[in-house]
């Protein structure tokens, strides 16, 4: 009893940072630009628009996500096999995989800017140096909180899987679902302001991104701004019940038989999430109604 | 898309018989090389877990860029890379019922890879809808064939629609649930596998084999589905025959690989 307890405790915390690391990782691959919504940037001035936003897609958020998040669980591992304490061992590997985050965030954005100098984009020193350390914050948060979550499923839960390994699973986890989810709030709602809300960006906008804000011109440190309203939270919200509902049908139901509890439940919660979609889909044609007559 | 864009994009993904049967015998020479060494079984199965996996990737709705956009429907993010995540996200949840039997796991896996899906694709729809007021649409079917929805005037001007109508949906339920099955069975034959031969880290080992045979065959199937699909439903899905033949060769390959290291410790 006392062990299904402490994993309902583990389960709620590990939800809830989920959560947090959910909510960071997008506005961090926001305001550094990072994901499929960067190929707008990278467009633009190819188009003629010439603009302030950072631009660093060092790979897709997956992959980037998967090497920072084991890179920060590699080395606290290392760290407490030689017996440091755990939470110094955690942050010293999330500090090491952060400043790997800044700078391949400086090499990406310095050497895909440049590649752009053909077309008169500047590379801006001063973005460099302002918004570089505002992704390395959010992605301190983002590594941090999800080597939390698999030092607590490799200790507390006791997955058979080390710390590292759980590191590559959960840091891909955390790419896919943010980048999902986030995405096409960056993309369309964000970069694509000045098209018409409730429709998708017409194919002949494409490089027309939003360059200008109220004054001056757009900072990428705004785009993080705008999409923490909605895209961060709703990944976090994603991640997060990804991280809760698989640890929770397993702690609460593999006891059951045999093991097939936690099958059972996780089936249940499928078919739910399935009727919800559904919902959703009937409650957006309903209200928002077709855009031409068929 | 053009009906002249899509006849090419047709024929770039029609079977192609010759290369095929090139690699099916490949494969096979392959899977008998390993019953020669004593490890065939085992090899079939994981070859089995690989075809399941490419299979599985034809499933997941994946917009990539256009996506980001609003300019396709799917997930906006790439396709080995979502594939990989529902798969692993099975993985851990097959590696973790491994004590509780082959039958437990595998379903344990599937329903990891497939709840992950679930909630990634809910959430997708969640953030169209709900954030900008945009409406799931597909640009590839003038009907939903599970719901009876009519696609075409709910997808807006200029676009080839988005977000993700229920057959996708399904689809990508379907994918999460065939990637983490997939992935499962390969871990669990190379932990046994492992075992039987003494490793002392053989969860770490087989674990890590199984993260990187599922990113290979994930790889691979993304190459045949070049860029973007909807799900079952797009033309694109008729694909995945292709795929499979070469998961078979790509996995038979690392598979005897990775069971002979055993030799080497």
């Amino acid at each position: 009893m006392q062990e299904i307890i402490i994993g309902i405790g583990v389960t709620a915390l590990a939800g809830a940072l989920a959560a947090v690391a959910g909510a960071a990782e997008d506005t961090e691959s926001n305001i550094g630009s990072q994901g499929d919504p960067n190929s707008q940037v990278q467009l633009a001035p190819q188009m003629g628009y010439t603009h302030r936003i950072y631009n660093k897609a060092v790979s897709g958020e997956p992959p980037a996500y998967t090497l920072w998040v084991t890179l920060a669980c590699g080395v606290a591992w290392a760290f407490l096999m030689m017996g440091m304490n755990a939470i110094l061992a955690i942050v010293l590997g999330t500090v090491l995989a952060t400043i790997v985050q800044g700078v391949y965030a400086t090499t990406a954005y310095l050497g895909r800017t440049a590649s752009l100098s053909k077309f008169g984009q500047p590379v801006f020193t001063d973005v460099l140096k302002s918004v570089t350390t505002v992704t390395m914050g959010h992605a301190f948060v983002a590594i941090f909180t999800t080597v939390v979550i698999c030092y607590l499923l490799a200790t507390v839960i006791g997955h058979p899987f080390s710390l590292p390994l759980l590191g590559i699973v959960w840091g891909l986890a955390l790419g896919a679902a943010g980048s999902a989810t986030g995405n096409p709030y960056y993309g369309k709602e964000r970069q694509y302001q000045n098209q018409k809300f409730g429709a998708g960006v017409p194919i002949s906008a494409s490089g027309n991104i939003v360059r200008y804000a109220e004054a001056g011109q757009r900072s990428s440190i705004d785009n993080g701004f705008f999409t923490a309203k909605f895209g961060g939270p709703a990944s976090g919200l994603c991640f997060g019940l990804i991280v809760f509902f698989e640890l929770w049908r397993t702690v609460l139901f593999e006891h059951y038989l045999a093991g097939w509890g936690a099958v059972i439940a996780g089936a249940v919660i499928i078919i739910i999430f399935m009727v919800i979609d559904r919902y959703v889909e009937k409650w957006a044609r309903e209200n928002y109604g077709p855009y031409t007559e068929a | 898309m053009s009906a002249i864009a899509a006849k090419a994009g047709a024929d770039a993904g029609a079977f192609q018989p010759v290369p095929s049967i090139i690699a099916l015998v490949l494969a096979i020479i392959v899977i008998a090389v390993g019953f020669v060494l004593g490890v065939g079984q085992t090899l079939c199965l994981i070859v089995l877990g690989a075809a399941l996996i490419a299979f599985g990737v034809h499933f997941v709705p994946v917009g990539g860029a256009p996506a980001a956009m609003g300019q396709a429907p799917g997930i906006a993010t790439g396709v080995p890379m979502l594939a990989a995540g529902a798969g692993l996200a099975g993985l851990f949840g097959g590696a973790w019922a491994a004590e509780l039997g082959l039958a437990v796991a595998l379903a344990g896996g599937a329903i990891g890879g497939a709840l992950m899906m679930a909630i990634t694709c809910l959430m997708v729809n969640m953030s169209y809808v709900f954030g900008m007021g945009i409406p799931p649409a597909s640009g590839k079917i003038e009907k939903d064939p599970l719901t009876g929805y009519s696609q075409p005037e709910f997808k807006s001007q200029g676009t080839e629609g988005h977000g993700l109508p229920f057959i996708s949906y399904v689809g990508g339920v379907i994918g999460g649930l065939l990637g983490g099955l997939g992935g499962t069975l390969i871990y669990i034959e190379l932990l046994e596998f492992y075992e039987a031969a003494g490793l002392d880290f053989a969860v770490g080992l087989a674990g890590i084999l199984a993260v990187a045979m599922f990113l290979v065959i994930a790889v691979l199937a993304a190459y045949n589905i070049t860029g973007t699909i909807e799900g079952p439903h797009d033309p694109k899905f008729k694909r995945f025959p292709r795929a499979i033949i070469a998961a078979l060769l790509a996995s038979a390959l690392c598979g005897i690989l990775a069971l002979l290291l055993v030799l080497l410790v």
